[in-house]
């Protein structure tokens, strides 16, 4: 017996497990291992309480057909359950149940594969098409820059011929004193004032 | 206190419930590779962002990875425990009809989910009494309206044993 005060028992279910006994959770109470025992109890001895015999041999037969059949119920339920579980997982329902289920999955990748081949086609074509705008792209491009380019050209020969044209006007050193004549001839006047509209109003005089 | 973030209302318990795509049993891994930029990938997105919350929520024990510009076009992928791998191609779709997709090829029915949650509710018999974490109650002394617990509220006098007894051997005498 223990001389410890039982104060709580953790409430403990194991599901379908054997009981084997109650769990008690023995607590020291107010006394610790070292303390001595009360002088009160100094020369208890404890005797069990008197058993009256006829009374155990009848209860000794009643508890056990009690626990007999306790037990029995107990076995028979849990073996129903693990029958119910065993026939879910691995009877002849389950075996149908799962063929039928492996031909649906089979069916739904097949529809699966069939959508990704769509998405392939319409992916494809898209890139072709991006492919195609592309190069029209680069084709204009480059037709742009040959324009450009002959254009380039075309003013710079517009340039060169304007510059020949001009050149016919240059003072050489050849012409160099008729020119220098003809300027003293015609002396120019830059003194006059423009109105609001852009025409000469007057003029003065060379001096 | 506000709620947090662009679209708080993807973290309330309302949203994620009223996720419909629940997975087989058999898939483990799901896998989304998307865009962060793009027209094509405006589905994938959208997805990731309203679709996946839900579909954790009611898959808690599936993976979920996600992976941005690793390819030029979004798909995802699922690898099942069987060592399969479904791929499948999201370009240009639009995200209600990815959730569709999915729950057709890989997600459970409404007719098997509707009786998963009868054989749930069978299973929970709320006249069943034991411990919390299996059942509802463990006394009927919890429930409103009967008689409490005499460990915490005292029974009157009448409705204890002793004063019966004492009444029973009195009226004898």
């Amino acid at each position: 017996m223990f001389q410890a005060v039982v104060r709580s028992r953790t409430p403990v279910v194991r599901f379908l497990s054997p009981r084997a006994g109650v769990l008690l959770e023995t607590v020291r109470g107010r006394k610790s291992r070292t303390d001595p025992k009360a002088k009160s109890k100094a020369g208890r001895i404890k005797t069990p309480s008197p058993v009256d015999p006829v009374e155990m041999v009848v209860l000794k037969e009643r508890f056990t057909e009690y626990n007999l059949i306790m037990r029995a119920l107990r076995m028979e339920f849990k073996e129903e359950m693990l029958r119910k579980r065993y026939e879910e997982e691995t009877g002849s329902l389950a075996e149908e149940r799962a063929k039928q289920e492996s031909e649906e999955h089979r069916s739904l990748m097949a529809w699966n594969d069939a959508e990704n081949l769509r998405l392939r086609k319409i992916r494809e074509l898209r890139v072709q098409k991006e492919a195609e705008a592309a190069e029209q792209r680069t084709r204009e491009e480059a037709l742009l820059r040959q324009q450009e380019f002959e254009r380039y050209i075309q003013e710079k020969e517009m340039e060169i011929l304007q510059l020949q044209e001009e050149a016919k006007n240059f003072i050489t050193l050849e012409n160099l004193d008729e020119r220098i004549e003809e300027a003293l001839d015609n002396p120019k006047n830059y003194n006059f004032a423009v109105n609001k509209a852009g025409k000469t109003e007057k003029r003065t005089m060379l001096q | 206190m506000p709620m947090k973030g662009r679209f708080p209302i993807r973290r309330t318990l309302d949203y994620l419930q009223r996720g419909e795509v629940v997975f087989k049993n058999s898939v483990k891994i799901m896998t989304v590779n998307y865009n962060t930029h793009g027209d094509l990938s405006e589905g994938a997105r959208k997805f990731v962002f309203f679709s996946i919350p839900q579909i954790q929520y009611k898959n808690p024990w599936v993976q979920i990875m996600m992976f941005k510009n690793m390819t030029p076009s979004p798909f995802l992928r699922f690898y099942l425990d069987d060592g399969e791998q479904v791929l499948m191609d999201v370009e240009g779709k639009d995200y209600k009809e990815i959730s569709e997709h999915i729950r057709k090829i890989l997600g459970k029915s409404t007719k098997v989910l509707q009786a998963e949650a009868l054989a749930k509710m069978e299973a929970s018999n709320p006249a069943n009494f034991g411990p919390k974490k299996y059942f509802l109650r463990e006394c009927i002394s919890e429930v409103e309206g009967q008689v409490p617990h005499p460990g915490l509220v005292p029974l009157p006098k009448e409705m204890t044993g002793k004063y019966r007894a004492k009444m029973a051997s009195s009226s004898e005498d």
